[in-house]
């Protein structure tokens, strides 16, 4: 009996530590406002297809082009890749989203590699809000849904905005200058239609929930051992 | 002449105001260190102010290059080493090439084949969306993965407002004309 309740002393440690921490898992240094300029993170639409909500993330707008503001950027993607984190230390599961059929394969193998889930195919209507009927009851849904573009292949928003929504799962996703951030928990303005920026953006979600999950395994060795030795 | 006059007339007062300053400084045992005053205790001479206190275009060369270089450390741009990291997004973007560019009309650009589809080249040249084109009948075998082309730009995105839609129909491509490889220097 002592024995489980230094266990349980162990396990609030793991859980209630990395939330003392502004950066526990020092995720500043994994990317810099250099890095997502040459990625063409900053470059957005033409003003023609400007969202009204995305005005806020604008720098201003360039012969027709507008250019989001990448000081801004960072701020949102620093506490999303936070939140990320913390979810994945948790170990939450958490789904990958897009349809840009361009980087379908590039989104699938980074799931992969970090040990998550991606869906970038047709998304069927109840997926989330019917999921008992479709898949049988006690489907445990996604704790996080990471969106690398927030749009359909209509331009319409995504179906899975608005049902993450309805189901209480937080949502990240990156908003590209036509795309409408009011229901994403974490939106991180930012191009989501270039080859590099969505590279960027895979590496930089892949090295988040892999060093989330590493730090899971150190810290679960180094509270297990301590509350063994008490 | 007259002007020339002038100018003297004023130096010689500057230069009598800057000693009786100077003497009644040192009556009160105080010095008020007021840039170039801090120079002038135990120098009663009668010595040409152009030395001492400069004026006309040589006070306001001083005045600007110690503006320029207070401007230039906290711009963060002097004094650090030309590999940091530390230019601002603003700065980043005024030097970049899509804004050195301007229009994107009639410019030449290199781009870099990324993609093949039978006849049709996917071309990436720095911009946000790449641009198709078809391969050239002249050297076709030449144009694969990874080649790089000239190519004259049109349009960065095509974009259209279509009668009664809300916003901008975007064909997530860029528009340009190829011109042909890029052609390396014969060493």
């Amino acid at each position: 009996m002592a024995v489980g309740l230094l266990k349980k002393v162990g396990s609030d440690k793991i859980l209630t530590e990395p939330l003392k921490h502004p950066d526990f898992f020092h995720l500043s240094e994994l990317f810099s406002l250099k890095d997502l300029f040459d990625a063409r993170v900053h470059l957005g639409h033409k003003i023609g297809c400007r969202h009204r909500l995305m005005e806020q993330y604008l720098f201003g707008c360039r012969l027709e082009q507008d250019i989001l503001d990448l000081d801004q950027t960072m701020e949102h993607l620093q506490q999303a890749l936070n939140f990320t984190a913390h979810v994945a230390y948790r170990r939450g599961i958490i789904l990958f989203v897009s349809r840009n059929r361009q980087f379908t394969h590039l989104i699938e193998s980074m799931a992969r590699d970090c040990g998550e889930y991606a869906h970038c195919r047709y998304w069927q209507g109840g997926l989330l809000t019917n999921a008992n009927v479709q898949y049988g009851k006690g489907v445990r849904l996604p704790d996080l849904i990471v969106f690398l573009s927030t749009l359909n292949n209509v331009f319409q928003q995504h179906v899975a905005v608005r049902d993450a929504a309805k189901m209480n799962i937080p949502t990240v996703g990156i908003v590209d200058s036509n795309c409408n951030p009011s229901l994403l928990t974490y939106p991180v303005p930012g191009n989501d239609d270039s080859g590099p920026a969505v590279e960027l953006y895979c590496k930089l979600f892949r090295m988040t929930i892999n060093r989330a999950k590493d730090k899971r395994r150190q810290m679960e060795i180094l509270y297990g051992l301590k509350s063994q030795n008490d | 002449m007259a002007a020339l006059c002038k100018a003297v007339c004023v130096a010689k007062r500057g230069a009598k105001l800057a000693r009786i300053s100077c003497r009644s400084l040192l009556a009160f045992g105080k010095l008020y260190s007021t840039g170039d005053t801090s120079e002038f205790p135990g120098n009663k001479e009668d010595t040409p102010t152009a030395e001492k206190k400069l004026s006309g275009f040589a006070a306001a060369f001083e005045l600007h290059s110690g503006l320029q270089q207070k401007h230039d450390i906290a711009a963060g741009t002097v004094g650090k080493s030309p590999g940091s990291n530390e230019h601002s997004f603003a700065t980043l973007l005024k030097q970049s090439p899509l804004v050195q560019m301007g229009t994107s009309k009639d410019k030449v650009a290199v781009g870099k084949i990324f993609h093949i589809v039978n006849n049709d080249l996917y071309v990436d040249f720095g911009g946000k969306f790449h641009c198709v084109c078809k391969r050239p009948a002249v050297d076709g075998e030449k144009y694969q993965r990874g080649s790089r082309v000239r190519l004259r730009l049109v349009d960065l995105e095509l974009t259209s407002r279509f009668l009664g839609a809300k916003t901008d129909t975007t064909l997530l491509e860029a528009d340009a004309v190829l011109l042909g490889l890029l052609e390396t220097k014969p060493k």
